[in-house]
C-alpha cells in the first residue's frame, strides 16, 4: 500500500487540543485531507459514510474506545483493511499486545513527537 | 454469694419447705417463706447481673467516647465541606488554565506557520508578536504549579488524618462495598484495558513497542 498524501485521514480523539496537534503535524507532513471524530462511535459513523486511507485513534474515549473501534473496523468487510495507528497514553504491554492481536498496524505512546508520527506512518505504508 | 451457689442453696430450702408441707394444709406463712426464699434467689441474680452489665456498659461507653474522639480528629465534615471541594476547584482551574494556555500557544504557532514570508519586515514583526504571546501563555505553569501544590497538600492532610484514624480504631480493610455504578466502571476498565497514563518509567517504552511491530 503506497502512501498517498491526498488520502483522507481520520483522527479520533476526545481532546480537541490533541486533534489540533495531530492535524498540524499531519499538515506539516504534507497531508491535505484531515477529518476528525471525538470518539469511536462518531468515527465509525464517518467511516461508514466516506472512505479513509488512514485512521489515527486514541484508546481511552467514551462511549466507544479506540480499542473497540479497532475491533469494529477489523470485523467489517469493507473497512477491515484500513490502516490503523493507535496514539495513546495507554502504555502497558498488555494494551499493546491486545491492540496488536486486534489488528492495529502501529502503536504510538503519548507524548510523542513529529518524527515518531512520521516514522510510524511510513512504516505502515512500507515507506522508508 | 455467686448466683449459681445462691440458687442451689435456695432450691434446697424450697424443696425442704415443700417436703415438710406435704399432706398438710399450706399456710400463708409457708407461702410467705417461699416468696422470701425466691426473692433472695432473684436478688443474688440481679446483683450479679448488675455488676456485669454495668461493666459492659461502661466499656461500651468508653469505646464510643474514644471512637467519637477519633472521628472528631478525622475532621470528616471539614474534609468533606472544605478541603475536598477546594481541591476539586483548584484542579478545575488547572484544567481550564492549561486549556486556555494551549489554545493561545497553538493559535499563535499556527499564525506564525501561516504568515506570509514575502515581506521580511512584516514577517519578523508577526513572528516576534506570536512568540511574545507564546511566552506570556507559558506563565500558566507557575500558577498551575502553585494550585497543584495546594491539592497535594490537601491529599497529604487527608492521608494523615485517615491513617491516624485507622491506626487509632484498629480498623481492618474489608472487601469494600461498591455502588452499581462503580462496579460497572471497574468492569469497563477491565474489559477495555483502561489503565490510563503510567508514571515515568513504568509504562512500556516506545522502543520496546516498536520492537513488537518489527
Amino acid at each position: 500500500m503506497a502512501l498517498n498524501l491526498s488520502m483522507e485521514v481520520l483522527v479520533v480523539d476526545d481532546y480537541k487540543t490533541m486533534i489540533r496537534i495531530i492535524r498540524n503535524l499531519l499538515k506539516q507532513l504534507g497531508f491535505q485531507n484531515i477529518d476528525d471524530a471525538a470518539d469511536g462511535a462518531e468515527a465509525l459513523g464517518k467511516l461508514k459514510e466516506k472512505s479513509y486511507g488512514l485512521i489515527i485513534s486514541d484508546w481511552n474515549m467514551e462511549p466507544m474506545t479506540g480499542y473497540e473501534l479497532l475491533k469494529e473496523v477489523r470485523s467489517d468487510d469493507v473497512l477491515a483493511k484500513t490502516p490503523f495507528i493507535m496514539v495513546t497514553a495507554e502504555s502497558k504491554t498488555e494494551n499493546v499486545i491486545a491492540a496488536k492481536k486486534a489488528g492495529v498496524n502501529n502503536y504510538i505512546v503519548k507524548p510523542f513527537n513529529a518524527a515518531t508520527l512520521k516514522n510510524k506512518i511510513n512504516a505502515v505504508f512500507g515507506e522508508s | 454469694m455467686k448466683f449459681n451457689t445462691a440458687l442451689s442453696k435456695h432450691s434446697d430450702e424450697i424443696l425442704k419447705l415443700l417436703k415438710n408441707a406435704r399432706d398438710k394444709d399450706i399456710k400463708l406463712n409457708d407461702v410467705m417463706s417461699m416468696a422470701e426464699i425466691m426473692m433472695n434467689s432473684m436478688h443474688a441474680f440481679f446483683k450479679s447481673m448488675d455488676v456485669a452489665v454495668y461493666k459492659e456498659m461502661r466499656d461500651i461507653a468508653t469505646y464510643i467516647e474514644k471512637a467519637k474522639g477519633d472521628i472528631s480528629n478525622l475532621q470528616a465534615n471539614k474534609l468533606k465541606g472544605e478541603h475536598i471541594p477546594v481541591a476539586g476547584r483548584e484542579l478545575d482551574e488547572v484544567v481550564a488554565a492549561t486549556e486556555r494556555a494551549t489554545d493561545i500557544i497553538m493559535e499563535n504557532a499556527e499564525n506564525i506557520m501561516a504568515t506570509d514570508t514575502s515581506d521580511p519586515i512584516a514577517y519578523q514583526k508577526a513572528v516576534n508578536e506570536g512568540l511574545m504571546n507564546i511566552f506570556e501563555a507559558c506563565s500558566f505553569q507557575d500558577i498551575t504549579g502553585q494550585r497543584i501544590t495546594k491539592v497535594v497538600g490537601t491529599l497529604k492532610h487527608i492521608e494523615e488524618r485517615v491513617s491516624k484514624f485507622a491506626s487509632a480504631t484498629g480498623v481492618q480493610d474489608s472487601e469494600g462495598v461498591f455502588t452499581e455504578e462503580e462496579i460497572k466502571r471497574f468492569k469497563r476498565q477491565k474489559d477495555l484495558i483502561l489503565h490510563g497514563p503510567q508514571a515515568e518509567g513504568k509504562g512500556t517504552a516506545q522502543d520496546d513497542i516498536d520492537a513488537m511491530f518489527d
